[in-house]
């Protein structure tokens, strides 16, 4: 039965990418202007013809020149050898390249919001939930009231003014050598953690608090559940209850939170991003989008949809580990 | 245990950043001889082939780097040496075309040129005899001619921009093969042409056949940046064009450690997509009146900023010396009190307008629309318009009002005061914008607003998060005429999404024109239907008329009367009516570095500022 579902649940995963590198390919040429005219409009004494040879120049230099089937083809044979083609750039860099280049400052900021985001949030969700009703799960709600209503983009501007800019405490921006000049030393560690710092921290706060929420609120409904009560009346000792029977039954939401969250862990956070000018991939398909650089952006959307797909994949297979009552489609 | 254990990872946990944790006591502008300027862009350019950086900063960028043949100067409308030292129109023996004063003989220029049987105009350009690229090579007219030539020829150069700029070249490529020669030098058959060049000038003096159209050098002038052939010429070949889509090694070490003519270096190894450094060239051909290098900085590096309020607070706390971006007036306030911050409040350059779409197409049009179609409703909108406030409530002040005719006041060589009849008073322009519209739509709703067959006229204005507050401020206005508008965000691709479509009623617009644009600004905002700037698709023969004599005559003084007369026909359409033109505010720092320039329609980064900072007592 469980083999049945996983190849079910892969197929279906194949299935949604082949509709999403379809959509990938179509979406962005939805209304998009003939990109010889968006470049070049007509000049006052062009004649025609030569307005014409411009245009045939330009649409040869963005790949417009031949039919959209013919470039649809040529982006699936591209995708079967793994390339995500080129980018419109000045030198003309591939989109693989690109993302490359990005992606692993991405992960840097990612992982370490996720991995500190996860520990701590569990950790005071945990410490909310049997503290229910004192003031560490009064204080732990409001944070969240707050923390909600208030945007990254505003946490971050915070903590560079007054963390970087004014203490001078973090890097309130990234230096500009931090990438060109890395290596694998301790020195160049330190560098980059030093410039991590703030935006990690910006992304962290509301990390912690969407762990710490699903964890409390998980742990709660566990509690209550009557195989707690019958631990309790065994006379099993508090710490065994806890950690054995309540937060390990309380898994399955954290975990659904955690795949969510390493869906998101490559696409960067656009915001934070740019407040602490870090070279990441969220940045990168900003400049794609602004560039109107549509390779770079359908590389860097296939990119996060395939990952996104997979963590889901991976989530739904976890799942079927931790609870073996997971059969989804299964008609019993 | 449990509980030692779990602090401790907590413990660990809240190391981690602590790790960045640091006490700077770095200068954040660690060298005393660079200017260090804060850019807000999204990314610095990786590679530097001047025809392909057009867009943040690269322009500028590539125009630090490279030079053109000469620089124009909008507020005298002449031509500024550059590579280029003096240019003439000259007859078909190259003799210059000039009064006794050595200026333009524009009589003389239409007498020879006006008839049907010369279909080119020719041009004498002389360079100066001293200009050197950045690796020491002498720059002469044959790199002039290899850079129209690769430009004019796709197969070599496969770039759309370069052909469009030398469209008015009369020198032309077909498959690669030329069919037509409009560039003449010493080595390029100027003799046989008829244009008699000295030996000793062989190097200085190329020969230009261009359009008979008194614009149409300046493209050529100003916007083709000259290329060294000993560099590019090598490399490029019909498999390796200079604009290739797959650069080999060669063409990307190229784009990569650009060889100029420019007044800057790049120093390739600390520019990264983050950070840009130049070094001044000590051997620039330009100079000051006294023999001095043009520029006394010896370094600027410019900095990557992604974020607006980062960017003016690294320029506070002193992380950089100069801004070069413009800044909303919203912040001038917090400069106000800031020791040793220089404010540039520039006169701006693009009058902001507002665009009615008065002839939309069929299948667009409706009831309401067709009210915009009437040029007295038109005219009563027009009045409503309180240029005074808009400039006061939206721009606090950091603006000027505009005239009718689009065409700024301070350029009186061209600009008519005839462009601007309607009264100025702001009561008496209401009273009779209510008159004409009691006269076009006389019944109103118990709000005020006016009625149109039952239904209140309402119209959107398309506009940018950004032009919210304008919009917001003309929907009042527009109230005290009983005409409701509102806010219609434009979205990313307003172009083919609603103006070429004909699906707005009105939309905001910027709009610049000047003697070196004419040429090309007025029939794309005026005359040419489709795919142009003539969003409300106007139509106007007597306009139109008027524009095409302006574009082809050969007088300039014509020209001048030409355009002066076209002014009052376009304030008369109540097509474009102007809001206002917002300042360009910018903000440096004073400690290091003394002698900002504040010019027309530019941040305090400019050259003429280059030109003229110097060191401080304290940055000594």
């Amino acid at each position: 039965m469980k083999y049945t579902y996983v190849i079910k649940r892969i197929l279906y995963s194949i299935f949604v990418f082949a509709i999403v590198i379809t959509l990938n390919f179509f979406i962005p040429r939805i209304g998009v202007d003939d990109p010889a005219e968006r470049y070049y409009p007509p000049q006052g004494n062009m004649s025609e013809i030569e307005y014409e040879i411009i245009k045939q120049v330009t649409r040869q230099q963005y790949g417009f020149h031949v039919s959209t089937w013919q470039q649809y083809m040529n982006y699936l044979e591209g995708l079967s050898r793994g390339d995500l083609g080129t980018s419109f750039r000045p030198g003309s860099p591939s989109v693989s390249s690109l993302i490359l280049g990005r992606l692993p400052w991405t992960l840097v900021l990612s992982v370490s919001t996720m991995i500190i985001g996860l520990i701590i949030g569990v950790l005071f969700g945990v410490i909310a939930a049997v503290k229910r009703g004192r003031w560490q799960d009064t204080m732990l709600l409001n944070a969240s009231t707050i923390m909600i209503a208030l945007p990254s983009f505003f946490i971050a501007l915070i903590l560079s003014f007054y963390l970087g800019f004014e203490l001078e405490i973090f890097p309130a921006y990234t230096d500009p050598n931090m990438v060109t000049q890395f290596s694998w030393t301790l020195e160049s560690i330190r560098r980059v953690a030093q410039n991590a710092a703030l935006p990690v921290l910006s992304m962290v706060v509301g990390s912690v608090i969407s762990y710490a929420q699903g964890t409390r609120n998980a742990v709660i409904a566990v509690t209550n559940e009557d195989f707690v009560l019958t631990a309790r009346a065994k006379g099993l000792k508090q710490g065994t209850i806890r950690y054995k029977h309540i937060l390990r039954n309380s898994m399955l939401p954290i975990v659904t939170s955690l795949g969510m969250s390493i869906s998101g862990l490559i696409g960067g956070q656009v915001v934070i991003e740019q407040v602490f000018n870090w070279n990441g991939m969220g940045t990168l398909f900003l400049e794609a989008n602004n560039s109107n650089d549509y390779p770079l952006m359908m590389g860097i959307m296939i990119l996060l949809s395939g990952f996104t797909i997979f963590a889901i994949l991976i989530t739904d297979l976890v799942y079927v580990l931790l609870d073996p009552r997971v059969t989804v489609g299964d008609k019993r | 245990m449990v509980k030692k254990v779990m602090l401790l990872v907590l413990m660990s946990i809240l190391i981690i950043p602590l790790v960045g944790c640091q006490v700077t006591s770095r200068s954040h502008r660690p060298d005393p001889d660079t200017l260090y300027i804060g850019s807000v862009q999204t990314s610095f350019p990786s590679a530097y082939m001047p025809w392909l950086s057009r867009e943040g900063i690269a322009p500028t960028i590539a125009g630090l780097l490279y030079d053109s043949l000469f620089a124009y100067d909008e507020e005298s409308g002449t031509y500024l040496p550059s590579i280029g030292m003096e240019w003439y129109y000259v007859d078909s023996e190259g003799i210059p075309i000039v009064t006794e004063d050595g200026s333009i003989d524009y009589a003389r220029l239409e007498e020879i040129y006006g008839g049907p049987e010369h279909q080119y105009l020719a041009v004498k350009v002389i360079i100066h005899d001293n200009i050197t690229w950045s690796d020491g090579e002498p720059l002469t007219v044959e790199d002039v001619y290899f850079s129209f030539d690769i430009a004019t020829n796709n197969a070599l150069s496969n770039h759309a921009g370069a052909l469009a700029w030398t469209s008015d070249l009369r020198h032309k490529y077909t498959n690669g093969v030329l069919t037509q020669q409009g560039l003449f030098t010493y080595d390029h058959g100027a003799a046989k042409q008829g244009y008699q060049i000295a030996e000793e000038d062989r190097d200085r003096v190329i020969y230009l056949h261009v359009n008979k159209v008194l614009g149409s050098v300046t493209p050529l002038f100003t916007s083709v940046l000259i290329l060294p052939e000993h560099v590019w010429a090598p490399v490029v070949s019909f498999e390796n064009q200079l604009n290739s889509t797959s650069p080999n090694e060669e063409i990307l070490y190229r784009y990569r450690n650009p060889v100029g003519s420019g007044s800057w270096l790049l120093d390739a190894e600390n520019s990264n997509n983050q950070q840009i450094v130049l070094h001044r060239r000590p051997d620039y051909h330009l100079t000051k009146e006294d023999g001095s290098p043009l520029i006394q900085l010896d370094t600027i590096q410019f900095m990557l900023y992604q974020e607006i309020n980062v960017a003016i607070y690294a320029l506070l706390k002193g992380h950089i010396d100069v801004l070069g971006t413009t800044v909303s007036s919203n912040y001038l306030r917090l400069f106000e009190d800031e020791e040793d911050i220089f404010v540039s409040n520039a006169p701006g350059e693009f009058i902001q307008t507002l665009v009615f779409n008065l002839n939309p197409v069929s299948s667009e049009r409706n009831p309401m629309r067709d009210l915009l179609g009437n040029t007295e409703f038109r005219k009563a909108m027009a009045l409503a318009i309180d240029q005074e406030e808009l400039v006061d409530k939206v721009l606090d002040g950091a603006g000027r009002r505009e005239s009718a005719g689009l065409m700024k006041a301070s350029l009186v060589d061209f600009y008519n005061p005839l462009a601007d009849s309607l009264p100025t008073e702001s009561k008496v322009r209401l009273a009779q914008a209510n008159a004409i519209l009691d006269q076009i739509v006389p019944d109103s709703d118990s709000a005020g607003y006016r009625l149109l067959d039952g239904k209140r006229v309402s119209f959107e204005i398309l506009g940018s998060p950004g032009e919210q507050d304008l919009i917001s401020y003309l929907q009042i206005q527009f109230q005290k005429i009983g005409i409701d508008v509102q806010y219609a965000a434009k979205g990313a691709q307003p172009e083919s999404t609603y103006l070429y479509t004909s699906r707005f009623d009105m939309t905001l617009h910027g709009v610049t024109f000047s003697l070196s644009n004419v040429d090309i600004m007025y029939p794309a905002h005026f005359s040419t239907l489709g795919r142009t700037s003539n969003y409300g698709r106007l139509v106007n023969e007597e306009l139109n008329e008027a524009i095409n004599e302006m574009r082809f005559t050969l007088n300039l003084n014509t020209k001048y009367d030409l355009i002066k007369e076209i002014q009052p026909m376009i304030a008369e359409e109540y097509y474009k009516v102007p809001l206002y033109t917002s300042n360009v505010i910018s903000v440096a720092r004073t400690d290091r570095f003394e002698g900002y320039q504040v010019v027309d329609g530019s941040t305090v980064f400019n050259s003429a500022s280059l030109e003229n900072l110097r060191k401080t007592e304290r940055g000594r």
